[in-house]
């Protein structure tokens, strides 16, 4: 039946996927627009969090779409495209892909191509009951979490300002981190903290602090939602550069391997 | 009478659409079983599971309980569906906050937070499925290893968050010294520490020298 993992089953199984995800996101779209509406929220602002949303989204949702080419080459396209449609994500599917592969006899991980039916529905069970979890607890934990989140809040709304920022710096401290001095796989170049990642990290810092400080000079309010995506895109560029001109042996340092 | 009413149906929806996701999700792997006509067994299913399930069940629970108070209800029942959180939603809703100057623990918060992981959703979704489609014979020579792009993709994260940190540090830079300083003392003991473990050490940190720092009145 020529490759199972690539059928016209496979591609109508994932674009089935794509409307349920694309459905229930206009669903809350809409939903919120209009509320936002009631509230009375300019037109213009409702408008500015989508298309800078939109925009914020292409170099992530590029990455998003390697780590599927990552996949690719072991699992066929399809099956890794319909995982990171749905709940997947970047850290979580490479392995899980890689446990269900050795679990199934295969030695090579993702480096082999997977050629037993069996091996391959084994991989799609294990990824699918690896990540659903949260599908079980946020129907269960929200409404408690928000509320009890509220009640905070409602005491001391300036506490409650700080704390959302606090909370929102812990969670930033924990990926700046990872990117200063953070161990990745040894054998893989790139993943560990390292002068590239450094690069990264700085150049698009200091590209979103110029950006922020010219938007306030010239008044350019039109453009601020803007600076954040296109910080991400100048020092991906840098990054570029700098691999392309650095000797790869200072390019590729990475310290804690 | 009305915001009570909003958020209620939130929850409402939010719960159906995820039950629904749920169902959705297991027809994936029962569909294609039944399509190759072949059932794994439960023993090799719980084999390739249990590696996972340690590792990722417990990041689960940490990352219902840390993302869903910052995101909002409608964005969250949103952003445990459609996936890559940490590395995109959650910024990009953060980001979509801050542009709209509004606070994530308002009704505007969450209707500009559920836009922003509404649209970023539509887009990756888009994204994914042309590159799929339209553009896989290609797509290795962009992002595949060797490729000048590759190693641009790779830094991704920082170049993210570190554009994210500027907005933050700029602003809160009095709470933000002691998150970072911790987070980077355990990095420095032990460099492999998983991004599941360091957001919540990141967040309980930051919480506690934050509440420290308002009951003085440093803050």
């Amino acid at each position: 039946m020529g490759d199972f993992k690539t059928s016209t089953f496979m591609y109508l199984l994932g674009l089935a996927i794509v409307a349920f995800v694309i459905a229930e996101s206009l669903f809350f779209l809409i939903r919120a627009y209009r509320r936002g509406r009631q509230l009375g929220m300019s037109k213009e602002k409702l408008r500015t969090a989508i298309t800078s949303s939109a925009v914020f989204t292409i170099a992530p949702a590029l990455a998003v779409l390697a780590t599927v080419l990552t996949l690719a080459g072991a699992l066929g396209i399809v099956l890794p495209w319909i995982r990171l449609s749905v709940i997947g994500a970047i850290q979580y599917e490479v392995p899980a892909a890689e446990a269900a592969i050795e679990a199934t006899g295969g030695t090579g991980g993702l480096t082999q191509e997977v050629t037993s039916p069996e091996a391959f529905s084994a991989a799609a069970w294990v990824m699918t009951l690896g990540s659903i979890l949260p599908l079980v607890l946020v129907p269960f934990l929200l409404k408690k979490i928000q509320k009890s989140v509220g009640k905070v809040v409602s005491k001391d709304t300036k506490w409650g300002d700080t704390m959302a920022a606090a909370a929102f710096i812990g969670l930033i401290s924990a990926f700046i981190g990872r990117a200063i001095l953070g161990s990745g796989d040894a054998s893989v170049q790139g993943d560990g903290a390292g002068v590239m990642s450094i690069i990264a990290l700085v150049s698009s810092t200091l590209f979103m602090l110029l950006l922020q400080w010219l938007c306030k000079k010239f008044q350019w309010r039109k453009f601020e939602p803007f600076t954040m995506p296109l910080s991400m895109f100048m020092a991906m560029g840098v990054v570029m550069l700098a691999s392309a001109v650095l000797p790869p042996e200072i390019a590729f340092i990475e310290w804690r391997g | 009478m009305l915001a009570k009413n909003y958020m209620d149906s939130v929850h409402l929806y939010g719960r159906i659409w995820t039950v629904a996701a749920l169902l959705v999700m297991l027809m994936i792997p029962i569909s294609i079983s039944a399509y190759l006509g072949v059932w794994p067994q439960a023993e090799v299913i719980l084999k390739g599971l249990a590696p996972i399930a340690l590792i990722f069940y417990p990041s689960a629970v940490v990352e219902v309980l840390t993302y869903s108070p910052m995101m909002g209800a409608g964005a969250t029942y949103l952003g445990f569906v459609t996936g890559n959180i940490t590395n995109l939603k959650m910024p990009c809703a953060l980001n979509a906050m801050e542009n709209a100057g509004v606070k994530s623990n308002t009704e505007e918060g969450e209707v500009i937070s559920t836009i922003s992981v509404a649209t970023s959703s539509i887009v990756t979704t888009g994204i994914i499925a042309l590159g799929v489609l339209l553009f896989s014979p290609v797509l290795p020579y962009i992002t595949g290893e060797g490729s000048p792009f590759a190693t641009a993709f790779q830094q991704v994260v920082p170049a993210l968050f570190g554009a994210l940190g500027a907005t933050y540090f700029a602003k809160h830079w009095k709470i933000s010294i002691l998150p970072i300083v911790v987070i980077l003392i355990c990095l420095g003991f032990k460099g492999d520490i998983g991004i599941g473990v360091l957001i919540p050490i990141g967040l309980i940190v930051s919480l506690v020298g934050a509440h420290i720092m308002y009951k003085k009145k440093l803050v």
